[in-house]
């Protein structure tokens, strides 16, 4: 027994000490520093116990970004969960023809980098002189200027975003609804049962296992990669209303060089994400259906 | 036997002389040059520049590596790397990290390396540069940090099919006040945007508008620097400025590289930012297009920021060393300071390369528009400077201000007034 112990720990240390050395590692350095005021260079660290911690919750600035974090969630969740999962029922269930085209067609600029798609938009999307903008004077409007307006400049940015994972969540959600049984959706079918209702009591819970991580992967995913058209478009303005935890963390720690309070902010973060993975298994977890 | 010792002797003098040609290859001395010019920002010229260098050199081999956001994203990398314990040989510091690099980074007076290994440059400096030039990259300390490379300072850039199209003169306003009539003037009869200022990750052009009203960004008491941009002077100036962009709507309020975009397509009529940006302006513009000289404000005299930035000597390593003045030296050769000026529009640094043959005598002439910079350089000054720790967030609080003005959420006397106390907070 004790060797089997043994070797099972042995045949888990390849992927532990990877695992150690780009995770539990820094993730235990960033909280160790979260405790000091460091610019990153000055061979002095001053402690400061939980003083950047105080100072963030306390911080305007920080409930601004949460609030930003907050609207950034609706819109992606709007777009990136609800869109694909609704999408996903129609072609799977309603619309079968050219299922394979609008696979391809969603899934083709998830493979294209984020910069490269950032900087693509800042094109597109110039106010004065981008096709949009002189698309909307021909129709007599007059496009806003939304890298500078709050508000607007929330919308764009998940949009850009939406551009990259909108195509990975739509094939995902599309494997989790296509496995529902087609005998079920018949028999429902049989009995004249209307399909909004078959999506919402029959489709929904029974692929729900794959909605649940869909709806965890676009909140907590979808604000890492919001990170590359920030740090592209705006850099967090204006005046930080386009700024979201993530990137409020690496704006601390590499732009004004407060490495304690950045540490403490990702630690922050990192407590709320794993709240919300708490209240996840405590009250979703318990109701998915699994088919096996 | 002998014959098996001849061969074993071919084959090792063969490897000798194998790997001895290996040593001198590898014996030139790599050293990186980190530079923020963009493409379209002398980027071009910078290769060009390293690759002749590269081609010339027999000790040293150069890596240029372009860093995003300008100045200030170049003091973060460089801080970053610090922290890893590495930095590069050669860097270029823009003027208002000046006292931020001095206070935090490691660097070498070149007047040193000079001294040291090359006796033959040892008069190079004074020979060269004049006084006030290089006062500009002198510490408080009377320390030389480095020697400047870019000297640039804001000029308006018009666009005379526009401004003839609004039946305004050509040669532009020479005022703010008059700027801001030609603004509405043209955002009336053209109904296109009348002025962009430039909103780079940097508060220069907005130093030079509250400067030209006579106001001060940052004053010394004692030998402690306290910002000061908030005075009347200055608040008044910025308040302009805002109203034209909140209520005249004549002017923009967007990102650097939108604003410039729109300038050359014709969407701006007038367009205050760096003469560095001139050859891609020229470039770009598919209309008649000038630039005249900063304008002042009525009954003040105009005062400038010098942009651009020093070439500091950052590499650890005597080796390092040596190959960085090696470059340096190349760098400011008459041939190499033409090709910048006109691969960017940076005024020369060093004298001796405007009037000669080989330097920009036959490009000045030619070229008009330098002429805006050129004769405005005796109104040239010090870019602010924070000092200490807070230099790069007292930066980042300007930036933060001049969003909430422009952006209408707070006017100009409250977020002046309101950013200047926090930056002397933190100068504290």
């Amino acid at each position: 027994m004790k060797n089997m112990n043994v070797k099972a720990f042995l045949m888990l240390l390849p992927s532990l000490s990877v695992f150690g050395a780009f995770m539990f590692w820094p993730l235990a350095r960033t909280f160790y520093i979260s405790f000091f005021e460091w610019n990153m260079v000055s061979p002095v660290k001053k402690f400061v116990g939980l003083g950047n911690y105080a100072a963030l919750l306390g911080s305007p600035l920080v409930h601004r970004v949460l609030g930003n974090t907050a609207a950034y969630a609706l819109i992606l969740l709007a777009v990136n969960f609800v869109v694909p999962y609704v999408l996903a029922f129609v072609l799977s269930q309603v619309v079968k023809r050219g299922r394979a085209l609008y696979k391809g067609a969603f899934f083709l600029p998830s493979v294209i980098s984020l910069v490269v798609g950032s900087m693509i938009y800042t094109w597109i999307l110039n106010p004065i002189s981008g096709p949009v903008a002189i698309a909307a004077q021909r129709l007599g409007l007059s496009a806003p200027i939304w890298s500078k307006t709050e508000g607007a400049v929330i919308v764009v940015l998940s949009l850009v975003t939406s551009w990259k994972i909108f195509g990975y969540n739509f094939i995902v959600i599309l494997g989790g609804v296509s496995g529902v049984s087609s005998e079920v959706i018949e028999a429902a079918r049989v009995d004249n049962v209307p399909l909004w209702r078959i999506f919402t009591d029959i489709v929904l819970p029974m692929s729900s296992a794959t909605g649940v991580y869909l709806f965890v992967m676009t909140v907590v995913q979808g604000m890492q990669f919001l990170f590359t058209p920030i740090r592209v478009l705006t850099m967090g303005g204006p005046n930080y209303a386009s700024s979201n935890l993530v990137y409020h963390s690496y704006h601390e720690m590499f732009v004004v060089y407060r490495t304690g309070t950045g540490s403490a902010l990702a630690v922050i973060t990192l407590l709320g994400f794993a709240f919300l993975l708490f209240l996840e298994f405590r009250f979703v977890e318990g109701r998915v259906y699994y088919e096996s | 036997m002998n014959k098996a010792m001849g061969k074993l002797a071919a084959v090792l003098f063969l490897l000798v002389v194998l790997s001895a040609g290996e040593a001198a290859e590898s014996k030139r001395t790599v050293v990186e040059y980190w530079h923020p010019n963009a493409e379209a920002q002398g980027g071009l010229v910078v290769a060009e520049l390293v690759a002749d260098f590269n081609s010339r050199s027999k000790t040293t081999e150069v890596r240029e590596r372009f860093i995003p956001d300008m100045y200030k994203g170049v003091m973060q990398n460089l801080q970053a790397e610090a922290a890893a314990g590495k930095a590069p040989a050669i860097v270029q510091i823009g003027w208002a990290f000046l006292d931020y690099f001095s206070n935090n980074f490691i660097y070498t007076n070149p007047q040193t390396v000079i001294d040291k290994y090359f006796p033959e440059d040892a008069t190079f400096i004074a020979d060269n540069f004049l006084p006030n030039i290089t006062a500009l990259s002198t510490g408080g300390n009377g320390d030389l940090l480095g020697l400047p490379y870019s000297l640039s300072s804001p000029v308006l850039y018009l666009n005379r099919d526009m401004l003839r199209a609004a039946g305004l003169p050509e040669n532009g306003p020479d005022t703010w006040e008059s700027l801001r009539e030609f603004a509405s003037i043209i955002k009336e009869r053209t109904g296109k945007y009348g002025l962009y200022v430039q909103e780079p990750a940097d508060s220069w052009a907005q130093q030079a508008i509250v400067e030209s009203a006579g106001g001060k960004f940052i004053t010394f008491e004692n030998g402690r620097a306290r910002a000061s941009f908030a005075s009347d002077e200055g608040i008044r100036a910025f308040g302009v400025y805002a109203d034209m962009v909140l209520k005249d709507k004549s002017a923009l309020h967007i990102t650097w590289d939108e604003g410039v975009q729109s300038f050359i397509d014709g969407n701006v009529g007038m367009l205050y930012t760096t003469i560095a940006r001139r050859a891609s302006i020229q470039k770009g513009a598919k209309f008649d297009v000038g630039a005249v000289g900063s304008p002042a404000w009525q009954g003040h005299t105009k005062k400038l920021p010098a942009g651009g930035c020093f070439l500091a000597i950052t590499a650890r390593s005597d080796e390092e060393k040596k190959s960085a003045w090696e470059f340096m030296r190349f760098l400011y050769s008459v041939e190499s300071v033409a090709a910048w000026t006109k691969g960017t529009g940076y005024v020369p640094p060093r004298e001796g390369v405007a009037d000669a043959p080989n330097g920009l005598k036959s490009f000045l002439a030619e070229n008009r528009m330098m002429e805006a910079a050129t004769t405005q350089m005796p109104y040239v000054a010090r870019w602010a400077s924070f000092p200490g720790d807070a230099g790069l967030q007292a930066e980042q609080a300007l930036l933060d201000m001049r969003d909430v003005i422009l952006g209408g959420s707070e006017s100009a006397r409250d977020a002046m007034t309101r950013t200047q106390d926090e930056i002397n907070q933190l100068l504290q």
